[in-house]
């Protein structure tokens, strides 16, 4: 049973399913330990996922959402009749947490270098951030909210207030906009390349705390604009049909071109 | 008959710990922190690992159950609730069972209740911090009841497919060997 089991998990949740195994093997066979692997970044094709319920519900790791953030964790591995309750003690999920964390960053960081940095898979709207997670797009937000409220000489938490809500009620307005124009973006996403491509506009706003002439600002601003507009564009435009594009597109430059004009008047 | 106890005292304290002190830092924050945007950071970061540690370890630790999203290779989003089997779910503590589900629905009652008197105050600003809690909250209950709904239809439907999977092996292998 456990074999095929194995066998019609999702491929992509290796690195999930070896930390089970490791966990498992802590417990149980002390002498092999097997260490998780980070998500491999080709995506292999997967078989319908069956739910294997006979298999005991094992720690899965990665948020999401969070997400979680939500990025997605993904289902159990070996199967144990007994189940997992009398095997991990309490201290061996300390253990896994860091493996946790550290794949979730390594998430993170494969989904921000898919989309800023050149990628031949933007073009393809079904592969385009295949793993999405919106814990980076949550960090860039309060980022980039707080950097700005940081060098507001006053009204700070109304400057934090307004970027943040402005930024998450615009993506979600955005997402919502892509869907009605028959777009074939799933909705998480699209929040998601939304979020990751606010990095150069957080970059812009950290540079900006340096120098504080118009000249040196206005510069930097512009070049992170077409840099957060350059990543985007791809991703609205080929989600949507192509007598649509421009009416998907032109509200996202003009979000970001909102935030570069924040970016800029801050003083 | 002795009482029953957690069974995972450590993970019951997690979960209950990270949703109260975000409950009583945004309540009592004001007294202590005099900036909005720290005490936002702080109680919206406080939010956030509270739904992740009920999304990926109270959850499938105290009552077997799972939840998550993947993209498959069309570009359909998949969601997918998985428990553990039903003798497994038995064994499971009531104590940490009963925890798990009462902080799970309690804890955006008292959340909306604060909606509610950020409203009447006028505290817009809070009103933000207000609605991720709920948004994140929300998220959490949706998934586990989904969960626990789906659970008993999906033991049902698995003994049926591998009987009638067991059958045809059996069929085919009978039909093998007579070749």
């Amino acid at each position: 049973m456990s074999g095929i089991d194995r066998m019609n998990l999702n491929t992509s949740s290796q690195s999930d399913i070896d930390e089970i195994e490791s966990l498992f093997n802590i417990s149980v066979q002390p002498a092999t330990l097997e260490v998780p692997q980070s998500v491999p970044p080709a995506r292999k094709p997967s078989s319908p996922p069956t739910i294997p319920v006979s298999a005991p519900l094992l720690p899965p790791s990665s948020v999401s959402s969070s997400s979680q953030a939500f990025s997605t964790p993904a289902p159990a591995g070996p199967t144990l009749s007994t189940g997992f309750g009398g095997g991990p003690q309490y201290n061996t999920l300390t253990e896994p947490v860091w493996e946790t964390l550290k794949r979730d960053l390594v998430r993170v960081s494969n989904n921000l270098k898919d989309v800023v940095l050149p990628n031949p898979y933007r073009e393809d709207p079904g592969k385009a951030l295949r793993d999405w997670d919106l814990w980076g797009p949550f960090f860039f937000i309060i980022f980039l909210a707080l950097t700005l409220s940081y060098s507001a000489s006053e009204n700070k938490s109304k400057v934090f207030a307004v970027v943040f809500a402005t930024l998450s009620a615009g993506a979600i307005v955005l997402t919502l906009n892509v869907q009605l124009l028959g777009g074939s973006i799933i909705f998480f996403q699209s929040l998601s390349v939304l979020g990751y491509c606010l990095f150069p506009l957080d970059v812009s706003a950290l540079v900006c705390q340096v120098n504080n002439t118009k000249l040196f600002r206005s510069l930097v601003v512009l070049v992170a604009l077409a840099w957060s507009s350059w990543a985007a564009y791809p991703f609205v435009s080929t989600a949507v049909p192509s007598s649509r594009k421009a009416l998907a597109v032109y509200p996202v430059l003009l979000l970001y071109i909102t935030v570069g004009f924040l970016v800029l008047a801050n003083n | 008959m002795a009482e029953e106890q957690y069974a995972h005292p450590g993970i019951c304290l997690f979960t209950v710990l990270f949703k109260f002190s975000a409950l009583v830092f945004y309540i009592l924050c004001s007294i202590f922190i005099q900036s909005f945007v720290i005490q936002f950071v702080v109680t919206v970061f406080l939010i956030a690992l509270d739904f992740w540690t009920v999304k990926n370890v109270s959850g499938r630790i105290l009552v077997g159950l799972r939840w998550w999203n993947e993209v498959d290779e069309q570009g359909q989003s998949v969601w997918h609730f998985e428990s553990l089997d039903q003798q497994t779910l038995e064994t499971l503590n009531k104590k940490d069972a009963w925890l798990f589900w009462w902080t799970l629905y309690l804890t955006p009652m008292v959340w909306v209740a604060l909606g509610i008197v950020a409203v009447i105050k006028f505290n817009f600003d809070y009103l933000l911090v207000v609605g991720v809690a709920i948004i994140l909250n929300a998220a959490n209950i949706v998934g586990f009841t989904k969960c626990r709904k789906d659970a008993k239809k999906q033991i049902q439907q698995f003994a049926a497919s591998t009987l009638t999977s067991r059958m045809s092996n059996t069929i085919q292998s009978a039909f093998m060997s007579s070749v």
